[in-house]
């Protein structure tokens, strides 16, 4: 596109061509430096973006406003990063860290969340002005939330793009938009900060041995798998054949717990503390005359499982959803849950009073 | 014990035939150790006709399974006889492969 410049706007073109590759080296520094500070700080952002304005960008600016600036240095946008960030929360904890990293341009940083009326609703983002020693012009870094990201790139849109005055409904519309949008933010906050504190009440009950008042679920059988519940059993059955124990994940256990009928930690650690003899004397049963000398760590909570349903009239049919639910549905855990269930049968614990109700 | 090593379609099939005992997984570790230079993607232990299996070879079935967890991959055990599905099962390895 032709532009009409005069020579001061074409010497600031001039300079701006010159410098290019540095603004696009600092751009890329600048990018690295956060995306490594973020990752550092275990900050989840939704994007990180950065650009370096173009010739035509940046002359179309001059051709509007050149008189305003005196040289290329007074452009603070021609490296522009841009931050979004799932949380509102996030917003300023991405600004703590921009402020740690570089020398912020006070006065020309907007945070244009408080530039609203309580009455009025809109653009919401934080601008920072940036500056680093041996680099002699500033940059701007943008943060917003991707609500706030989606409302901008709308608003920006269908408010300027389209060529057509918007009639002033629509306008008014896109700012009601706005407003749900900050509440829609401000919810989203919320349910992260409550399911945080759900996790930290959760955690603090495990620990202090709580655990009937804790509800099994996700979040809480993972805290649980911390305290390594099931070592002492699997070490049990490993001295036998002296055999090396594999770690592995226990988590597809929650849904057969809580298929088993369980619904708190405490249930879970009963079934340890009643059937742990069960459970042992199934796999002594099984590998006491092989000489297997691995087994994986889910080998314990597999045969507590086993022990609960034989004890509880559960029978071959309880046992074969136990391997189903572990390997998938297969007329072979038929066979095994026939076996099993043939063999336990002659087994102590399936002959003994019940620990937990003196049966 | 035989093992024969091919490919089928994006998978990588290792047919294992006999008594997977020490003495043949020793033999047999380098071949099917180097499948982990396929465990990007899907490597099938084709178990039709395998009879036993020792620790020794549990070992290499972990190997081959951790070799795919750290590059996404996937290791399925397929067609898996009744007396292989005991073993895997005593030793609480029922959960730890995709077994088709």
């Amino acid at each position: 596109m032709e532009r009409h410049l005069d020579a001061h706007c074409e010497a600031i073109l001039h300079e701006y061509h010159d410098m290019l590759p540095r603004f696009r080296e600092t751009a890329a520094d600048v990018h690295k430096k956060l995306k490594q500070t973020f990752a550092e700080a275990g900050l989840v952002v939704a994007a990180l973006e950065s650009r370096v304005k173009t010739r035509d960008s940046l002359a179309g600016k001059l051709e509007l406003k050149g008189g305003k600036y005196k040289s290329l240095a007074d452009i603070t946008d021609i490296i522009g990063i841009r931050v979004v960030t799932f949380y509102v929360d996030d917003v300023d904890k991405v600004a703590s860290v921009l402020e740690r990293l570089f020398d912020i341009d006070w006065e020309n940083s907007v945070d244009k969340r408080k530039i609203h009326e309580i009455d009025s609703f809109g653009y919401l983002s934080l601008h920072y002005i940036c500056s680093m020693p041996d680099f002699p012009y500033r940059f701007e870094i943008q943060i917003r939330t991707v609500l706030q990201h989606a409302w901008a790139n709308m608003n920006h849109d269908i408010g300027y793009k389209s060529g057509v005055e918007v009639p002033r409904e629509y306008l008014r519309n896109l700012n009601r938009l706005a407003g749900v949008l900050e509440l829609a933010d401000e919810q989203f906050s919320i349910i992260r900060r409550e399911i945080s504190d759900y996790r930290r009440r959760v955690k603090a009950l495990v620990a202090s041995g709580n655990l009937d008042d804790v509800p099994l679920d996700g979040d809480t059988f993972r805290s649980y798998l911390d305290l390594k519940p099931f070592d002492a059993l699997n070490k049990r059955i490993a001295a036998v054949n002296q055999a090396e124990i594999q770690e592995v994940s226990l988590m597809p256990y929650l849904t057969i717990f809580k298929g088993l009928g369980m619904h708190t930690l405490g249930d879970v650690n009963r079934l340890i503390d009643v059937y742990g003899d069960g459970a042992y004397q199934i796999a002594c049963y099984q590998i006491g005359l092989t000489d297997l000398d691995i087994i994986s760590s889910s080998l314990a909570p597999q045969d507590l499982c086993i022990a609960f349903i034989l004890k509880n009239g559960g029978g071959k049919a309880g046992v074969r959803y136990i391997f189903d639910m572990l390997s998938g549905p297969s007329d072979s855990n038929d066979m095994i849950a026939e076996m099993l269930t043939q063999q336990a049968s002659g087994l102590p614990f399936m002959n003994q009073k019940d620990k937990q109700d003196g049966k | 014990m035989e093992v024969n090593i091919y490919k089928q379609n994006k998978e990588v099939v290792a047919e294992l035939v006999g008594r997977m005992d020490t003495p043949a997984t020793q033999e047999f570790a380098p071949q099917l150790e180097a499948l982990t230079k396929d465990a990007a993607g899907t490597i099938v232990l084709d178990c039709k006709n395998l009879t036993y299996i020792s620790s020794s070879g549990l070992r290499i079935f972990l190997t081959l399974r951790k070799a795919a967890a750290e590059k996404g991959g996937r290791v399925v055990v397929r067609s898996i006889r009744d007396e292989i599905r005991s073993v895997f099962m005593m030793t609480g390895f029922l959960n730890l492969f995709d077994i088709e």
